[in-house]
């Protein structure tokens, strides 16, 4: 009993840092951008009188509310609320900024504002200001899967608004495509790793562990040098006389796909190789005595076993492959950038963290689903071999 | 037929995973300014530029001190997650195992965006003490899960033995199971090192001008013009590479030689 004891305090003195670190220095910063995704706090502060007449005030109340907050407003924070708000309605940013310059002279009265700008008198903008002074918004959620409430509670999709969408789609197909090359490509090697005579199997292993090594940058940059207009390859090919003008082989979905293969080729081969490493070298033979080709002792016998492997490999893979950004951003071209491209973007180009954050959500639940997928077919296959 | 497959996929294997490196690296002695066969000629030129001109030197030294900053915080954190974890139930096992262990699975632009705006409203401002910070989280879960892999190949009898002797608990874990594990600590330092030295994304989102690091001065080199230059700094980052596998290899070695005994 007064192992027990001990045991638990030393558990927990043990684990008090590094919660701590964990909890500030890295939950507490995934919480941001989760939160940060349908944050509002700059429209909301901004207009907080009117919020809470917006509703069911009379036009009067609801035009003496905002004028009231025009009147209290930061320049700065006025012009950001302004460019939030432009995104709904071109044409709001100049409305909200004039009246905003002149705030003081306007009668805080309906009449007052519609005298100011005539604008004010139509519905339409006071419904934008409704939908968008909340605490909570889902404008970026809505901007970035391209479907806005149509006003009856269903949503429509305007023409050429699914942009995200479609990087979302190119996202999970790039890293379809990797995944698949990998281990077609890392198949083989595992196999000859594993099962190879031992020089051959020590020198396989070795070169599979030293790219595994080697820095992503450095491999890409050779794949850059290889593929480039005047690169190796091309070079090569012409001097063979097999092409007479370069061919575009990077900046391209084939230049992306071939360097992140060869990227990520070590994460798949290395579990393989461990599921194959567990196989005995007998079952093939005795396959093999009772008479199976080589062919049908590997499909049937020596296959099916490494499968648990080639899904770990592949998983691996795929996830890692959602959110790549520096091999796709050096060897690929415009239409070849995966979400992580676009992430970064809002962030160094325009600081919109509201975008930036939705789509980090919509990234980090792509890789949970997988891993979820993952987990189950997992425990599934555990519960079924169980029940043998 | 079937050997005939097995070999044919295996050398197209192999040259799609080697080939390229052995291709490309050599023009790092090439006299020529083009990055192409056949060479001009050898010469050593573009190591001495990587060695005095900027931007190679400086980024080199700070990612040195940020890769060691990092790994000393991670094993810290990692360590002492990894024997905390050991020492709870098999509930708690899970869950902590699973925390520890999560920042590898979550992509590293999220995490980029993650640390830019914590960091950024905390005030620590692009630098060192945030990239050592990120970098210390990334590292974590390998120094976590090497020092599990270490501590869980203890052999039980040895803790007995020492208990049966009459010492304490605190006694035991300082003289028995800390120096057993070590080459758990080792490696997971090493790894921890190895990935804030090679981070490009993270870091790309929090260096400050003045605390860039030579993955992003690779990263914007490749960007900008591809020179000679770039290939000696990544021959060199390769070798780099080499000795930090020859390290582990040796760590790995000397962790079964222990574990075993004898």
């Amino acid at each position: 009993m007064r192992n027990a004891n001990g045991n638990r305090l030393a558990t927990v003195m043990l684990l008090v840092m590094p919660l701590m670190i964990y909890l500030l220095f890295y939950l507490y910063p995934l919480l941001t951008v989760a939160s940060q995704s349908v944050d509002n706090s700059t429209l909301y502060e901004q207009f907080q009188t009117l919020s809470e007449v917006v509703e069911e005030g009379s036009p009067d109340e609801r035009a003496a509310a905002l004028v009231a907050d025009l009147v209290a407003a930061d320049r700065r924070d006025l012009a950001e609320a302004a460019r939030n708000l432009n995104q709904e309605r071109s044409g709001f940013r100049s409305l909200l900024i004039n009246s905003g310059k002149k705030a003081e002279e306007i009668p805080p009265t309906m009449e007052g504002l519609i005298a100011f700008d005539k604008r004010w008198g139509q519905q339409v903008y006071w419904d934008i200001l409704a939908r968008n002074i909340a605490p909570i918004t889902w404008r970026h959620f809505q901007k970035a899967s391209g479907f806005k409430p149509d006003g009856d509670g269903g949503f429509v999709q305007a023409e050429g608004d699914d942009i995200y969408l479609r990087i979302m789609v190119r996202t999970i197909v790039i890293a379809t495509q990797v995944t698949l090359l990998t281990l077609l490509v890392g198949y083989p090697l595992a196999y000859a790793a594993a099962n190879g005579k031992p020089r051959l199997a020590t020198i396989v292993f070795m070169v599979v562990l030293l790219s595994f090594w080697t820095s992503i940058l450095v491999r890409t940059s050779a794949w850059v040098v290889l593929l480039q207009t005047h690169g190796l390859l091309n070079n090569l090919l012409i001097s063979l006389r097999i092409i007479s003008e370069p061919l575009q082989l990077i900046f391209n979905r084939f230049g992306t796909v071939v360097a992140m293969t060869h990227v990520l080729l070590p994460f798949a081969i290395l579990p393989i190789f461990n599921v194959m490493r567990t196989i005995p070298v007998s079952q093939s033979d005795a396959s093999r005595s009772l008479g199976a080709g080589g062919v049908e002792t590997f499909l049937r016998v020596y296959f099916p076993q490494t499968l648990r492997g080639v899904a770990v490999g592949g998983g691996t893979v795929f996830i890692l492959a959602l959110g790549f950004y520096i091999t796709p951003a050096l060897t690929g071209g415009p239409s070849d950038q995966m979400l992580s491209y676009y992430i970064a973007d809002f962030v160094k180009k325009s600081l919109n963290w509201g975008m930036a954050s939705v789509l980090s959500v919509m990234l980090f639940g792509c890789v949970v689903l997988i891993l979820g997928l993952g987990s189950g077919a997992w425990l599934l296959f555990k519960s079924r071999k169980g029940g043998h | 037929m079937s050997r005939a497959i097995y070999w044919i996929s295996l050398v197209l294997s192999m040259l799609f995973l080697a080939l390229p490196l052995l291709l490309v690296l050599p023009l790092a002695f090439n006299e020529s300014s083009f990055l192409t066969y056949p060479m001009e000629g050898f010469t050593l030129d573009w190591f001495k530029i990587a060695f005095t001109q900027p931007p190679w030197m400086p980024a080199f030294l700070n990612s040195l001190k940020v890769a060691f900053g990092a790994a000393v915080v991670a094993v810290v954190i990692g360590g002492l997650a990894a024997m905390g974890t050991m020492l709870s139930g098999r509930f708690g096992q899970i869950i902590l195992s699973g925390l520890f262990i999560s920042p590898i699975v979550i992509p590293s632009v999220v995490l980029g965006v993650a640390f830019t705006y914590a960091f950024g409203r905390a005030g620590f401002g692009g630098g060192y003490i945030s990239l050592v910070l990120a970098h210390a989280i990334l590292g974590a879960p390998l120094v976590f899960l090497s020092v599990m892999t270490s501590l869980k190949g203890l052999d039980p009898e040895l803790e007995r033995a020492a208990a049966s002797m009459g010492a304490s608990r605190a006694y035991r874990f300082r003289t028995v199971t800390l120096p057993l594990a070590a080459p758990g600590f080792m490696t997971g330092a090493l790894f921890a090192f190895v990935t804030s030295f090679d981070e490009v994304v993270v870091a790309l989102f929090l260096a400050a001008p003045q605390s860039t690091t030579l993955p992003i001065a690779l990263f914007s080199g490749l960007r900008d013009r591809l020179e000679p230059t770039i290939i000696a700094v990544a021959l060199m980052l390769s070798l780099l590479s080499l000795m930090f596998l020859l390290v582990l290899n040796w760590l790995q070695q000397r962790s079964r030689y222990k574990t075993r005994g004898k």
